[in-house]
């Protein structure tokens, strides 16, 4: 970037005022933007990331305290007026947020909301500003755009829905972009669409970006620089393959390793974690914001800390953590880390044995299960005739777009839901479809984890309460001595103390919650644990410990899980046997490392090319699904992916249910393709 | 208990309905005690008398009693009549909303229809009518009355507040355990959907006092001697040009506490509802 940047935060600070002092959000922040650059801010949540970006706009709450300066072409923004800052939103710099269904009037067509945009900012006539608006829409590959603009919001999906948002964005032809987590409430293949299109903005539109993501693989791909945020300051910064490869902060290094990346499995990685969790700022707080979770703390190394330059264009504000290592190469790194239980046998041993021992005798197998709901006239098919088995001592991970059947198929197997056709039988015989017929040994020996754990623990009782519960109801445990050793053991095992028994949940962080959750559905030891998106909703380094957890309590106790995710890199680390679903069908199962290898099926190639790659070195030809998820309540005669495959042979696909194609003992696809056809060049 | 202490200092004006409450619970518990008159007594010679002289400090009716007797008197009946109707009507209420929004389906569309036709008949017109009817009015027979005209609207909120949580990953868990519906609804859902009970039910004691109020004063409330606040303003009506006292003081009393626990009920929904 030689030329002038266009943005100049200098010594940008936001405080919060709280009963308990001034909390401060964002500390003393610079950095430049340049013309038709985009700059990636990663960093967990807590971190600042959405409040620097309001704090650009002003559009922080009232209360709040901005100082510094943002410098746009040359003047400051936080010295102008109201009415002058109107002239800029929207028109000079433009936001698109996370949910784009928030983000639209439900009450107008998309026409209308588009069109308002132009008419108000570019003072267009009423035809003008159609065509300008239609115009944008065909330049975001929408196929239809006259189709999209008579639709109201709620008929269109959530990844068209965003793409009018970022037309919306587009249309006062903004010099500046921000971007605020487009993609997190989308589909992994809509999010690869989305990230496609916003990759290619910025020269055909000549403005420059803010891509705020939590996801170091999300923003690699769109990125020029990036800048990574802890407790509201900027602790690195530089170009996107250096910030990778060459990681100089602590924070920086912990979060990406923290990431279970393409090809990391459990057998040969723990996944690094970061001690603690992201604490609050209060104003008189200085020196390092990472110190207290580092672990190259030194003697003496709070005070010596801020940003400097650790080679050309590359800042960090600790660079002796790592200074005896350069030069520095991930794969040292990641030699250096596998220290899992079993370290993996080097080379190519490690692809023919089996990822687990055991893992042969079915423990949990449905044949045929169906799940209808039913409204007025509708029926949707959540899931339509479903076949697989989860062995004894394995997880099972299954993967799948949002409505692909996944969660039902879980809530099925745990007793949630009944199924309305076929049979599921458990440690060798039929199980009652729902909770209400369960017997007590069912009961406890299917256990189910939520995604949200804030939710799945009653806020009204105390850990211990939450914990003895089951003891009493499921395991029939009368003495409550008894109930709380037991409690406290199992608390020790998920890594809390005694001192936990008496909080209640509003007082844990997001991990501690879960680890709870785990606790709880530990205590009856289980032999099936059904994992429902079961660390979507935490932050990568929780999620980190939350999966090693999860590797660890299954190693000890031998349960078979069954990991719903709609992360691949996730479920191919932790699985031993991967589901792959799509509308409520099976469309390949088997070994996992026989689905992320070639051949697989379509479906599963589309998934694997849409998985966000943390190393932008591991790119290659992408593949992008057209269009969304067919509708479920109509019936499908042939296979339920063929409208939007990128294989598909004939009309045979849409007439014809596809057979099962046996690849291997363990290994099934169903497809009409044979195996030659379904290489691919993909792998995780 | 810090956290109350401080949440009242922002709210003063429901410190002073505590206090005016508090007071009333005084007066009704020890107040009789203390009186001069009984509330019944008929002080022949100073009827009508004006307030402070001989010796009825708020003055007397017509017939000579004692105005603060019977004010004293009559906070007993109207304070534990009010508490326990919003008590049974919650109760009741609580039962009847909480079976119809866990059950759902049909369960919840007779019992719904059922309290709908119920709502449409004022409380006050179905009360009049029942005790009317009845002949009787009773302590117990108001408070039954008065309690089943209250319930539906009891039974309304519950039932939102209990669809607000059941629909919560600790509910299937629970389920998942096999716990009872009974131990779902009133062990692990309860407990989250109080806050909009708790500030219903001090609403409906409020409600309650201003229908005892009212019962009395339209003549189908608690029956003489019994002293009854809303019947001394009746009682009293026709001589309200020469003894406005007679009226004033029972129409305060009625005010004071109506508000006070007006200003309870708004600072329960303030702490309860909206702060979290």
């Amino acid at each position: 970037m030689t030329n002038k940047p266009l943005l100049s935060v200098r010594n940008l600070s936001v405080r919060f005022p709280s009963p308990d002092g001034d909390v401060v959000a964002v500390r003393d922040l610079s950095f430049d933007l340049g013309r038709r650059e985009t700059l990636g801010v990663i960093g967990e949540s807590g971190c600042g990331k959405s409040t620097l970006s309001y704090a650009i706009m002003d559009y922080l709450s009232p209360g709040a305290r901005r100082s510094g300066a943002v410098l746009f072409k040359g003047q400051d923004l936080l010295l102008k007026s109201e009415r002058e800052m109107r002239e800029i939103r929207g028109n000079r710099i433009a936001m698109v947020y996370q949910n784009p269904y928030s983000a639209l009037n439900p009450s107008l067509t998309i026409g209308e909301q588009l069109d308002e945009v132009s008419r108000a900012h570019r003072g267009l006539g009423k035809e003008a500003a159609r065509e300008a608006s239609l115009g944008t829409l065909r330049e975001l590959s929408l196929g239809d755009p006259e189709g999209v603009a008579r639709r109201y919001p709620h008929q269109i999906s959530g990844g068209i829905q965003q793409r009018v948002c970022i037309a919306m964005a587009l249309l006062c032809r903004p010099d500046i972009m921000i971007l605020d987590e487009p993609t997190t409430a989308l589909d992994v293949t809509t999010e690869a669409v989305i990230l496609d299109i916003v990759a290619g903005l910025k020269e055909r539109y000549d403005m420059s970006m803010i891509y705020i993501s939590h996801d170091i693989g999300i923003v690699n791909k769109v990125s020029d620089r990036v800048a990574v945020m802890y407790r509201g300051e900027i602790v690195e910064h530089g170009p996107q393959e250096r910030i990778y490869e060459r990681p100089e902060h602590p924070y920086t290094r912990a979060l990406i390793n923290c990431m279970p990346r393409a090809g990391v499995k459990k057998e040969s990685t723990t996944l690094n974690t970061i001690p603690g969790y992201v604490k609050r700022r209060s104003a008189d707080e200085d020196g390092c914001p990472f110190a207290e979770r580092c672990v190259k703390r030194a003697p003496g190394c709070e005070d010596d800390y801020g940003l400097a330059e650790q080679e050309p264009g590359h800042f960090a504000a600790c660079g002796r953590a790592y200074a005896d290592e350069r030069p520095w190469t991930r794969e040292a790194e990641a030699a250096a880390s596998a220290t899992g239980a079993e370290p993996a046998p080097a080379g190519a041993d490690e692809r023919i044995a089996p990822a687990a021992e055991g893992g042969t005798e079915p423990l949990l197998s449905l044949r045929g299960v169906g799940k209808f709901y039913r409204n007025q006239k509708k029926t949707v098919r959540a899931l339509d005739g479903v076949d697989f088995d989860v062995f004894k001592d394995d997880v099972l991970g299954v993967v799948g777009e949002s409505g692909c059947g996944k969660s039902t198929a879980g809530h099925v197997i745990a007793g949630l839901a009944a199924a309305d056709r076929g049979s599921i039988s458990f440690d060798g015989g039929e199980i009652a479809g729902s909770w209400r017929r369960r017997d007590r040994r069912a009961l406890r020996e299917v256990q189910l984890i939520f995604q949200n754990p804030g939710r799945s623990l009653n806020p009204s009782f105390s850990v211990q309460a939450i914990l003895e519960r089951p003891l009493k109801k499921l395991l029939g445990v009368k003495d409550p001595a008894e109930r709380r050793r037991r409690a406290v053991e199992m608390l020790r095992k998920v890594d809390l103390g005694e001192e936990y028994l008496s909080r209640r949940p509003r007082r844990l962080s997001g991990g501690e919650k879960q680890r709870v959750a785990l606790a709880r559905a530990f205590l009856s030891s289980p032999k099936l644990l059904v994992c429902d998106e079961a660390t979507s909703a935490l932050d990568v380094s929780v999620q980190a410990s939350v999966l090693n957890l999860l590797n660890e309590l299954q190693a000890e106790s031998g349960a078979s899980y069954l990991f719903i995710s709609h992360d691949l890199n996730v479920v191919n680390y932790v699985s031993d046997h991967v589901l792959v679903m799509y509308l409520g069908r099976v469309c390949e199962y088997g070994r996992r490392d026989e689905v992320v290898t070639p051949p697989y099926h379509p479906y599963t190639e589309a998934l694997l090319s849409a998985a966000p790659e943390v190393d932008p070195a591991r790119r290659d030809k992408p593949i992008r699904l057209k269009g969304s998820p067919p509708d479920p309540t109509r019936p499908i005669r042939g296979c339920p992916f063929a409208g939007r495959c990128h294989k598909k042979i004939g009309p045979v696909c849409d007439e014809t249910p596809p057979p099962r194609l046996a690849l291997s003992a363990t290994h099934h696809i169903y497809c009409h393709l044979q195996a030659e056809g379904l290489q691919g060049a993909v792998r995780l | 208990m810090n956290k109350l202490g401080y949440a009242l200092r922002r709210n003063p004006a429901a410190a002073v309905g505590l206090v005016a409450l508090a007071a009333w619970v005084v007066v009704a518990l020890v107040g009789p005690s203390m009186l001069r008159f009984g509330h019944t007594a008929m002080d022949m010679e100073s009827q009508l008398s004006a307030p402070g002289l001989n010796g009825h400090a708020l003055g007397t009716d017509a017939l000579g009693r004692d105005i603060l007797a019977r004010i004293v008197y009559g906070s007993r009946s109207i304070l534990s009549v009010a508490l326990l109707t919003s008590l049974f009507s919650s109760i009741a209420g609580v039962a009847l909303g909480f079976s119809a929004g866990y059950f759902g389906g049909k369960i919840d569309a007779a019992f719904m229809r059922f309290l709908d036709i119920l709502m449409a008949i004022p409380p006050l017109v179905l009360s009049m009518v029942v005790l009317g009817a009845l002949g009787d009015s009773s302590v117990g027979a108001l408070t039954l009355i008065v309690s089943i005209a209250y319930t539906p609207a009891t039974a309304r909120v519950a039932r939102s507040a209990l669809l607000s949580c059941k629909g919560l990953e600790y509910v299937d868990a629970a389920r998942l355990r096999g716990e009872s519906h009974a131990y779902i609804m009133f062990v692990e859902i309860l407990p989250n959907a109080i806050g909009p009970i708790l500030v219903e039910v001090t609403a409906r004691f409020a409600y309650s006092i201003m229908m005892i109020a009212s019962l009395g004063f339209l003549g189908v409330g608690l029956q003489p001697p019994t002293p009854d606040w809303g019947m001394m303003v009746i009682e009293n009506k026709t001589v309200i040009r020469e003894a406005p006292w007679a009226v004033l003081y029972p129409s305060l009393a009625i005010a004071s506490l109506v508000i006070a626990v007006s200003l309870i009920s708004d600072f329960l929904a303030k702490v309860l509802i909206h702060d979290e």
